[in-house]
């Protein structure tokens, strides 16, 4: 049976549609609708409730560092405070365990590792928290957490909890919500601007009605954020990304620190390394449809001799190009000049390969700051 | 020749089918389309084409999932609702009557009977 998040039952009051996804029930869209939710994110703003999402907090001690760099391809010393970092915890071969995001945050002048994993990899990622800091906390039974993205975001966030003038896109701080605290990053997961807020459960139902008093936003659910994320150009876990799949596969070497890969002490250097030299097997493309048929996980590629050449490991129906598009893999040694056909209810259908992302990102960076 | 019906009835599969004579009208249910949510895509089938009752002849494509559309009865497909292809939303607007999707023309008129009511589809639904 699937789990219930905190908030579900003022979800269902607020017309959620509640589909199970990665063990829990949740609001897959409300009443506007998958592209009514998703354009208001680009035009203005929305609330999205991701509760399920993991939340750690590991104690930055030189030892859990130390042990969490066997996973995590990063120099995690030389994180800077309030700043949050897109990384990955690695297995033996480099493939991808789950990605994250990890922040140096400090709570009541400790130091902490806060961490933001797959709903889906809880289990195998909170075996690694705990080998590596046994006395790591599990936040998300005691805390929601809320994304709010879109171009309004700032205006929408600002009535409710006061943000640092000088916050740019990967910054964290933590803040107070009616004498609460509330970890808020400005991140999330949909290409455009946007918040991501850790509040209490008592605290949360509050909270959201709060955000709600703009008249411009409204609550979006899980649907909307996985075209809005397509969009972007963005993985997404078992789909994009999976224990078989390096970051240097899934096209994201750049999270990755390349000194660390000379450091045998880290998971997969060797392989890594290797590929970061020579050409992966596979490389990552965007397609769009050309005929108004939806590209969808799974289906499979083909070159204008029916060779298989790969498959499509997301598909969507993008609001903004009005079309399909997906994301998915090709073996390297395929001529990007040439036809793609994709195999939909047995008929190849002829695909068009575009860069990714489909729609510009549209992140608030620090001047001088691009990554 | 059958007298004219005006009486909606419901498949398991969720399609409505309405008869006028021995032609058959064909769409999805408000129910459907409400669960299928916003429709972007419809693969209308071949009109001329010979089928049976249970065959899946035509698919509806959502920005959720694809959903294929079974003939209720078995016949042969006279017309398409041609004004899906530019706007398949028409079927979230108003499933039951200008979102139709095929007319058939029907070779077994007593698999219509065998079909639910307004009123057993509403218990369906409950169920």
């Amino acid at each position: 049976m699937p789990l219930d998040i905190p908030l579900k039952n003022f979800h269902e009051a607020n017309g959620a549609n509640m589909v199970p996804f990665a063990g829990f029930n949740m609001p897959i869209n409300y009443k506007p609708g998958i592209i009514n939710e998703h354009k208001n994110v680009r035009n203005h703003s929305g609330i999205f409730d991701v509760s399920h999402m993991g939340q750690v907090l590991v104690e930055a001690t030189d030892l859990h560092i130390n042990n969490l760099e066997k996973y995590i391809p990063l120099k995690l010393n030389n994180l800077r405070n309030n700043k949050s970092n897109y990384t990955f915890l690695l297995n033996q071969n480099g493939g991808v365990v789950d990605d994250l995001i990890v922040s140096l945050i400090e709570i009541n002048s400790k130091s902490f590792l806060y961490i933001v994993y797959n709903a889906s990899r809880k289990n195998e990622d909170e075996k690694i928290f705990f080998k590596c800091a046994p006395n790591a906390e599990i936040l998300h039974v005691k805390n929601c957490l809320f994304a709010i993205q879109g171009p309004e975001s700032i205006e929408v966030l600002n009535n409710v909890i006061e943000l640092p003038v000088d916050m740019h896109f990967l910054d964290i701080d933590v803040l107070k919500y009616k004498n609460n605290l509330a970890i808020v990053s400005r991140s999330g997961y949909t290409g455009e601007d946007g918040f991501e807020i850790s509040i209490s459960i008592d605290q949360a139902e509050v909270f959201v009605k709060d955000l709600l008093k703009n008249k411009n936003t409204m609550l979006c659910g899980l649907g909307s954020r996985d075209s809005l994320r397509l969009e972007a150009g963005l993985s997404l876990y078992g789909h994009e990304l999976n224990e078989n799949i390096t970051p240097i596969e899934a096209g994201l070497s750049w999270a990755l620190d390349k000194d660390r890969l000379n450091d045998s002490t880290l998971n997969g250097n060797k392989i890594l390394s290797n590929q970061l030299h020579n050409k992966p097997s596979n490389k990552k493309i965007g397609l769009i449809s050309v005929s108004r048929s939806m590209l969808r996980d799974g289906m499979n590629l083909f070159d204008s001799n029916k060779n298989d050449i790969g498959k499509i490991t997301s598909g969507c129906f993008s609001p903004n190009l009005n079309k399909s598009i997906a994301i998915g893999y090709v073996n390297s040694h395929f001529d990007e000049e040439k036809e793609i056909f994709c195999e939909i209810r047995n008929k190849m259908e002829l695909v068009k390969k575009t860069s990714l992302p489909f729609v510009k990102k549209n992140y608030k960076k620090n001047e001088g700051n691009n990554e | 020749m059958r007298v004219i019906m005006s009486k909606k009835k419901y498949t398991k599969d969720h399609e409505w089918v309405s008869i006028d004579n021995d032609i058959a009208t064909v769409g999805i249910s408000n129910h459907a389309q409400e669960s299928l949510g916003d429709i972007v895509f419809i693969e209308l089938p071949s009109v001329g084409k010979s089928v049976n009752a249970k065959d899946e002849i035509c698919v509806v494509e959502s920005v959720k999932a694809a959903s294929d559309i079974y003939a209720p009865i078995d016949g042969e497909i006279m017309e398409v609702n041609n004004s899906l292809e530019g706007d398949a939303a028409i079927i979230n607007q108003d499933a039951e009557n200008t979102g139709w999707i095929f007319k058939m023309k029907v070779s077994n008129p007593s698999q219509y009977d065998e079909l639910m009511t307004e009123d057993d589809y509403k218990i369906f639904l409950e169920q």
